[in-house]
């Protein structure tokens, strides 16, 4: 609902990390680019699920990449988070979304965790740390503060690392936030859903399972010690998928007893007995970019019969909380809607 | 290698079983190392401290009021001053100690050593297990009493007690029988009904002969201590029956719209469980029977896999299991023991033989009358070596069934540590196929326990000794 | 941002990669930590853990130290293998839960690699029951062997043994190792964790990097083997 307080609550401390954000855009993953394509499921995945886009037909799709930041501003080169959001068109109006980020884990298990954690976060001015003060990390063999971006001034950097030292559940996020440099293009990193869903397969048997993309072309991100470029996301996609379409293939892994369903703060190690679901093929960067990537909008719960959401609290309240920004920003109303 | 074997320098309850109707263990910490030393001396002698001494393995001439035994735990060899270089000669799970083995008994989530209630919060300070069986109260409480008192009431610390009684016989919670199999010893005489394979001594007695082919476990140092002692995996295991008798009329239900319905049950064969009695609750007692390996009256699956009530009466120990077995690969009892049955580990058959030793706690449960009672199982697991008996079936067996590629990856399904999202099961019916049950909870929760080492009567004696 | 880097930011942060610095480090910081800061040495080998997938395919990266370190000593490891061929593949055969098993020399030291299903103290007990006596004659080469030969009457010594030389599998996740090493919920320094890596190495010179990856995760070899059709 959009007037669900908690929902509107979230929206805000998200926005509240981001103080240049621009009203009528999203208040995080801002800054994107819409391309359309294709998945074809693999031969195993209706096993395990009877979801329509799971049964081995061609399903179209549409892909909206986007850098992390809330910020208007665009710096493809800085480190940052990802995103993939990918809409598959079913039919008829009917559609269905997976949602994924470069991180494999989130910050909170719960939403007063990510409240908590969006207050440390809301950014400080960043300084360069000492140098004095980084000898005197180097003699106690620990790591010094990253310096920040030419020409960042605030940062919610060292909040974040305040908030993971007293909380565990957000050290691995922090930590591979802090190292996850920027991709040398969209197509070349792993995105992961991160949360928890539950599959029901043509024998009525629900698994719990977890969604990642692999690029097909590999991982790689830019040179860490080389100077930074702003903007060369958008361009690569455009000139790269002329050249040639871009694949992903959807890997998914089981769930077993003592798993974190719920939480979305533990990564599942890779000994879950692992499928490969499909393919993701991306052909076009379309011209429209208003409507295929400013207007759309995605919701981590937007289903179809055959996937559904697990009890994990923050999937849970992302389904309100993208509604209630949708709203904001005037995107594109959602199937849920029209019925 | 192999020692003699001497009736009256064992402890009694490791051969055979009492078979009386009540059992109480009492948690004892050593408060006064000297005056403990000297009560444990006197037990291990024949007229005893005050007329109370150890049971021993000594045949009966008259059965007597009751039979009391003792089990120490590393912490407990400690506390009574035994030195360090024989400690160290004890097998690290002992070592260790229950707790921390956690991880290999699928003691996690509620079945957490976190959240064992005292005395077991304070593995450190359980060092002794004494257990008194008996007919009735008057005599668990004289011998409570009387160890209360033992060394003027400095000896030792009763923190805490557990009591077992039977309640009908041999059935435990769940309704099944149990006492059925047990490992069978060349020099033991006592249960000519049990026709099993038998099994060398030193699959419960240290310093003998194991049934690995020329493989000695270590006798702890020095001999008097070690020789003819055994190990105990002591374990406090709450049984869910609520859940369980709920599950099984979800799984009736479940089987009764199956399409392979008719071979789960043939129609018009319910009689056979007994007469009036409906489709629904014979398939009930069809899944409690896959779930065990028996019927809950005891009858084997194995060479009765149709019917609790075979005409012509089944042996309830004589048998094996083959590849067209109406036993389930999964079944407790066949995880438990695969006896000769093609297993993965080719090696591992006969060779991980327990001797239990259990007995209910905790009313039978009343559906009509549903309570929050705890009960469950006292249950002991006996062997020469905790490692290779005792963990490697909680390990291997109950929990991940590596001894068959059908039955990887899902737990035992009557204790295993399942989850209704994950959990599995196949049923094997009678033409050969199999139907998987799915969605069943942990039905045993761990509530407490630990590794004991059961002494020889000389070993006890060693103890007395003991000075510092 | 304030200011751009200066001549000494500059030169602090290219410190770390000078020789005087790693020098410093090595010889003081290191030692000095490690004594100020004690890390206990981590057990071998994986840890059981409730997920059945956890429990199969583990790795065993067993390294042990030959007493004969030069040529002739290590040709002698490689003869007490290449002669016992037969008893090993019999065994791991017979043993039933093996993926890949297989010995390489480095340096002084004979190493066996092995991927196997299960509980470690049962794969170790039930090779001793099935080729005991090429244990014997491999671990009479190694550096304090002897007193755990004839394995099969130090079953639980040799056990531990082994156990004793299997690398320490340093958590899958980089912020797990913080909690091995802290036990307490909350108050470790992120920036730390290098420290602590370092410090872990420093107790513990070969680990092996993380629990390895599996091209088919959660199968025993008998599924992989009856799915295949080749028998189990
Ligand atoms: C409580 C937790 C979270 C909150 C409150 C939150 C909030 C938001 C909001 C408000 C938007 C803008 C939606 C719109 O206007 O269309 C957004 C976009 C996005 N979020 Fe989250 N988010 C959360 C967790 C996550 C997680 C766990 C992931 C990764 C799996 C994620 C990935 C994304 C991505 C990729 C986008 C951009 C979608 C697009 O391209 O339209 N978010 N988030
Ligand atoms: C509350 C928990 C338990 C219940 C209700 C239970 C129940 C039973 C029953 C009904 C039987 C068949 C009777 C018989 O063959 O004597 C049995 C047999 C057996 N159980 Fe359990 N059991 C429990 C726990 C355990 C545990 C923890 C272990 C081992 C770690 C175990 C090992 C065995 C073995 C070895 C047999 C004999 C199998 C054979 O030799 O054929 N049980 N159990």
């Amino acid at each position: 609902m959009p007037d669900n307080p908690i929902a509107v609550q979230l929206v805000d401390a998200v926005l509240s990390d981001f103080p240049d954000h621009q009203p009528g855009t999203r208040p995080v993953h801002t800054i994107g680019i819409g391309v359309q394509g294709y998945f074809e499921a693999s031969e195993v995945a209706r096993n395990y699920t009877i979801a329509a886009h799971f049964q081995g037909q061609r399903v179209p799709v549409t892909v909206r990449f986007s850098n992390g930041t809330g910020s208007p501003v665009e710096h493809d080169g800085w480190s940052d988070v990802r995103g993939m959001a990918t809409r598959f068109h079913l039919g008829d109006d009917v559609a269905t979304d997976l949602i994924a980020m470069t991180l494999a884990e989130f910050f909170a298990p719960s939403v007063d965790a990510f409240l908590q954690f969006s207050r440390a976060a809301r950014p400080a001015r960043q300084q360069r740390e000492s140098p004095w003060q980084k000898i005197l990390d180097m003699l106690c063999l620990k790591q010094p503060l990253p310096d920040p971006m030419p020409g960042q001034m605030a940062s919610g950097a060292a909040g974040m690392l305040a908030f993971a030292n007293q909380h565990r559940f957000a050290q691995m996020a922090v930590f591979q936030a802090g190292s996850i440099g920027a991709p040398v293009s969209y197509v070349r990193a792993a995105y992961h859903a991160v949360h928890t869903f539950i599959l029901t397969g043509p024998d009525h048997v629900r698994r719990p399972v977890r969604f990642s993309w692999e690029p097909i072309a590999g991982v790689r991100t830019t040179d860490p010690t080389a100077p930074p470029v702003d903007c060369y996301l958008h361009q690569e996609l455009k000139d790269r998928l002329q050249r040639q379409p871009a694949t992903f293939r959807l890997v998914m892994s089981i769930g077993e007893i003592g798993d974190a369903y719920a939480d979305p703060t533990r990564q599942w190690p890779g000994k879950r007995c692992r499928v490969f679901m499909g393919t993701l093929t991306l052909t076009t960067v379309p011209e429209d970019q208003e409507i295929f990537c400013e207007k759309i909008s995605f919701n981590p719960c937007r289903l179809t019969p055959g996937i559904d959401i697990s009890d994990d609290p923050i999937l849970q309240a992302r389904r309100d909380a993208y509604e209630v920004s949708r709203l904001r920003r005037g995107g594109q109303s959602c199937p849920f809607a029209a019925g | 290698m192999s020692v003699a074997f001497i009736p009256h320098e064992l402890q009694g309850n490791i051969l055979r079983g009492y078979r009386r109707s009540m059992v109480r263990y009492l948690l004892l910490e050593v408060a006064d190392r000297q005056a403990a030393r000297i009560w444990l001396g006197a037990i291990a002698a024949r007229e005893g401290a005050d007329g109370l001494s150890i049971t021993t393995e000594s045949a009966w001439s008259s059965k007597p009021d009751f039979c009391f035994n003792v089990g120490l735990t590393f912490e407990g060899l400690r506390a009574l001053g035994v030195a360090p270089d024989s400690l160290q000669t004890f097998p690290t799970e002992f070592v260790e100690g229950m707790t921390a083995r956690a991880a290999k008994l699928g003691d996690f989530g509620p079945s957490d050593p976190q959240t064992w209630p005292a005395p077991f919060d304070e593995p450190a300070r359980l060092h002794i297990i004494a257990s008194i069986y008996a007919d009735d109260e008057p005599h668990l409480d004289q011998v409570q009493a009387h160890i209360a008192a033992a060394g003027g009431g400095r000896a030792l610390r009763i923190r805490g007690t557990r009591e077992g009684r039977n309640f009908n016989g041999d059935v435990v919670h769940f309704g099944y029988r149990d006492n059925i199999s047990q490992p069978r010893f060349a020099v033991i005489h006592d249960r000519p009904e049990i026709s099993e394979p038998m099994a060398p001594l030193g699959t419960v007695l240290l310093g003998h002969e194991t049934s690995f082919e020329g493989l000695f476990w270590r006798v702890p140092q020095p001999d008097p201590l070690g020789l003819n002692g055994c190990f105990n995996a002591f374990r406090i295991l709450a049984q869910d029956v609520a859940a369980f008798e709920t599950y099984l009329d979800q799984a009736a239900e479940e089987l009764l719209v199956h399409r392979l319905t008719e071979h789960v049950l043939k129609p018009g064969d319910e009689a056979k469980f007994g007469q009036g009695i409906s489709r629904l609750a014979a398939l009930r007692e069809i899944v409690a029977a896959h779930m065990c390996g028996r019927w809950r009256n005891g009858v084997p699956l194995a060479l009765s896999p149709d019917t609790p009530n075979p005409q012509s009466p089944v042996s309830l120990t004589d048998f094996d299991y083959t590849a067209q077995s109406g036993c389930p690969v999964g079944a407790h009892v066949r995880r438990s023991n695969p006896r000769g049955g093609k297993i993965v580990q080719r090696i591992e058959n006969h060779t991980r033989r327990l001797v239990r030793r259990g007995i209910p706690y905790g009313g039978p449960y009343d559906p009509t009358r549903p309570d929050d009672e705890e009960r469950g199982l006292l249950g002991n697991f006996l062997g020469a070596n905790l490692g290779t008996q005792f963990e490697a079936i909680s390990c291997d067996w109950l929990n991940l069934g590596l001894q068959d590629p059908q039955i990887t990856g899902s737990n035992d399904p009557l204790l295993g540590a399942n989850e209704p999202a994950t959990s599995w099961f196949d049923m094997s019916l009678l033409n050969g196929a199999s139907i998987r049950l799915r969605g069943f909870p942990r039905f045993v929760r761990t509530r407490g326990g630990a590794y004991t080492f059961l002494p020889s009567i000389p070993a006890l004696r060693y103890l007395a000794t003991l000075t510092g | 941002m304030e200011s751009e880097a200066t001549w000494f930011d500059r030169l602090v942060d290219a410190l770390p990669n000078t020789r005087l610095f790693q020098f410093i480090a090595e010889w003081i910081l290191v030692p000095y930590w490690a004594a100020r800061t004690p890390v206990k040495p981590q057990p071998g080998g994986p840890r059981m853990a409730p997920q059945p997938s956890e429990n199969l395919q583990h790795m065993m990266n067993l390294i042990m130290p030959l007493k004969d370190k030069s040529p002739i000593g290590r040709a002698k490891a490689a003869l007490a293998i290449a002669q016992n061929v037969d008893e090993i593949y019999a065994g791991l055969n017979n043993v039933g839960t093996v993926h890949f098993a297989r010995f390489v020399l480095v340096d002084g030291n004979l190493c066996m690699f092995s991927v196997y299903d299960g509980d470690f103290s049962n794969y170790i007990r039930d090779f001793i029951a099935t080729i005991g006596s090429v244990f014997n004659a491999i671990v009479a080469l190694i550096e304090d062997g002897d007193a755990v030969i004839p394995c099969e009457h130090h079953v639980e010594a040799f056990i531990d043994w082994v156990h004793a030389r299997d690398l320490y599998q340093v958590p899958d996740l980089a912020t797990d190792l913080l909690a091995q090493h802290n036990a307490a919920a909350s108050g470790d320094d992120l920036r730390l964790l290098p420290r602590d890596l370092i410090l872990q190495l420093h107790a513990n010179p070969n680990v092996s990097l993380g629990s390895g990856y599996r091209g088919y995760p959660a199968f025993s070899v008998a599924q992989i083997r009856q799915k295949l059709g080749v028998g189990w």
